[in-house]
């Protein structure tokens, strides 16, 4: 009777304990995988033969991301130059010498509720994780 | 009575394991990010070509623009501030030391065999490149694995314009 009680009052501990590493992992995962994205999408974006990022790039990258379980919808990339430039035109490609920036967030989700059962309250629904970088453009006409 | 303290023993004992594992999985992508991030600075400061020798017909890196651009590549891929000092909300908390930088110019015979004793870096440039070493500290999540600090080298030639 003593242990059912001992079970009972520690179920919700057992249970964030059983499962919370494994939010953790996804959670690092997922930032893992959208930061090798803007590794990639800059190496192919910056190089001599490209010195964009346009919307069909983009697309690419929402299906091999979508391929990793991730909601693509919900996936934003935020785009800029250097030197304040659009960056996304392949009909103007931005030149040797300007940086391009690539920032991609997605949201946590539903990855910290499960610290509820401990009481932690979980970060606002609109927070994002994000992934980011800038690359000198290769490009030369 | 003693199966409490069992239980919360390991307890104690799985989440020391849960955290080394996720500190671990999170350093890797720092050193990875980090890693990226030297290397874009380096690729950036080797870009820089001297405009008046290229007159001359000769390739080389302007050293001034170089040095000014691996900063600022380097400080916008790590999250940091003009002294090196991560910004709040960086993946970084300990400032960053560079501990070399160095342009290996055209007045070398290429191919240029490059080593550091110093930070045991060995390197051949077929072309004039720049050469970069950081010093960065993990800033570690839970305390349970020792304190990491990463010794990061980066190279980067001239991209030749054709």
């Amino acid at each position: 009777m003593k242990q059912i009680l001992v079970f009972i009052l520690f179920s919700a501990l057992l249970c964030w304990f059983m499962f919370s590493p494994i939010y953790k992992h996804v959670l690092i995962v997922r930032q893992a995988v959208i930061q090798k994205e803007v590794d990639l999408l800059l190496e192919v974006g910056a190089n001599g033969s490209h010195g964009y990022i346009s919307e069909m790039m983009l697309q690419e990258s929402r299906q091999r991301l979508a391929a990793r379980g991730f909601i693509s919808t919900d996936l934003q990339y935020t785009i800029s130059t250097s030197n304040g430039g659009d960056g996304t035109d392949p009909a103007r490609p931005v030149l040797r010498g300007i940086g391009i920036q690539l920032l991609i967030s997605y949201p946590y989700q539903r990855l910290f509720d499960i610290d509820r059962l401990i009481g932690i309250s979980p970060p606002d629904v609109s927070s994002r994780m994000t992934a980011s970088g800038m690359k000198m453009s290769e490009y030369v006409p | 009575m003693h199966k409490i303290v069992l239980y919360m023993l390991l307890l104690v004992f799985f989440m020391t394991m849960f955290a080394l594992q996720i500190d671990e999985e999170v350093s890797m992508n720092t050193l990875f990010r980090l890693k990226h991030g030297l290397n874009r600075a380096a690729h950036a400061a080797a870009q820089q070509l001297d405009e008046q020798k290229l007159a001359q017909g000769i390739m080389s890196i302007d050293s001034q623009a170089a040095e000014e651009e691996a900063y600022y590549y380097l400080q916008s891929n790590l999250q940091l501030d003009i002294d090196n000092i991560p910004l709040q909300g960086s993946f970084l908390e300990s400032p960053v030391d560079v501990l070399v930088f160095e342009i290996i110019n055209e007045n070398r015979i290429f191919p240029y065999h490059y080593v550091n004793d110093d930070y045991d870096y060995e390197v051949t440039l077929q072309r004039p490149g720049v050469i970069m070493v950081i010093r960065v500290e993990y800033p570690r999540i839970y305390h349970v694995i020792g304190p990491i600090t990463w010794v990061i080298k980066g190279t980067a030639e001239l991209y030749p314009v054709i």
